[in-house]
């Protein structure tokens, strides 16, 4: 038993340091890696909205911060390109 | 986005754009990039509404950013409705549905899939690229120096 559990900590431990490694190779370095662990994958969801869904509505804050508008009251007689991003 | 803008100025007498400002991608408190601290991009990750704000004006400022454009509020409620962070493109069409859904960015995060979907539409425009600003200003005080901390509203 001591000798299966000390092979299964092994191997783990060879899974967990080369996803690391490669995760490194992917994001350029090992701090990148961290930072997409740690900070990027939380917040990463492909979410479940697809093609013919309702597009769901939300309420945006002008640039003035102050109004108010309504996704849904950009939509009228034209496509609506939505473009979500941020600075950095 | 170059191209975002590239793609309004070729179709915004066809469709309407709406960019919708969410959290930082990159902040100075979190993972920040090395590219960020050379392009002098550095902002912490937002706590309030204000801070949105701020730094929202400053890249429409920065880069003379010519599309609409709006604030996800502290709720995230428009960035988790459409999964959205830290970089997607959708298009809504006149009936209110999802007429084309981008991947996330930044490796799906494809400006050029919904150029091809207007295009598909309205057929190929291509105006003569918008210049560039002639002096890009540096971002304001309030987002530099302390980056993101004006008072919260």
């Amino acid at each position: 038993m001591n000798r299966f559990w000390k092979w299964t900590a092994g191997i783990l431990g060879v899974i967990v340091v080369t996803a690391f490694i490669g995760l490194s190779v992917m994001a350029g370095s090992p701090k990148d890696a961290y930072g997409m662990v740690r900070y990027a994958l939380p917040h990463m969801h492909r979410g479940t909205l697809k093609v013919g869904s309702d597009a769901p509505d939300a309420r945006i804050v002008a640039l003035d911060g102050v109004s108010r508008f309504h996704i849904r009251e950009r939509t009228h007689d034209r496509p609506l390109v939505l473009v979500f991003g941020s600075f950095t | 986005m170059g191209d975002v803008v590239q793609i309004y100025e070729d179709y915004k007498e066809r469709a309407d754009f709406l960019t919708v400002y969410v959290r930082e991608a990159h902040p100075t408190d979190e993972w920040q990039m090395k590219s960020n601290v050379k392009d002098d991009v550095c902002y912490a990750q937002p706590k309030t509404l204000a801070q949105r704000v701020v730094i929202a004006n400053d890249f429409t400022k920065r880069f003379k950013f010519p599309l609409p454009f709006g604030i996800d509020d502290m709720s995230n409620a428009a960035n988790d409705a459409y999964a959205a962070w830290p970089e997607r493109i959708y298009i809504i069409d006149e009936s209110g549905h999802i007429a084309y859904r981008g991947g996330i960015g930044p490796f799906n995060y494809k400006p050029e899939e919904a150029r091809d979907w207007l295009a598909a539409r309205y057929g190929a425009v291509k105006h003569e690229a918008p210049k560039p600003p002639a002096n890009i200003a540096p971002p304001s005080a309030a987002g530099a120096a302390t980056p993101a901390a004006p008072p919260s509203k």
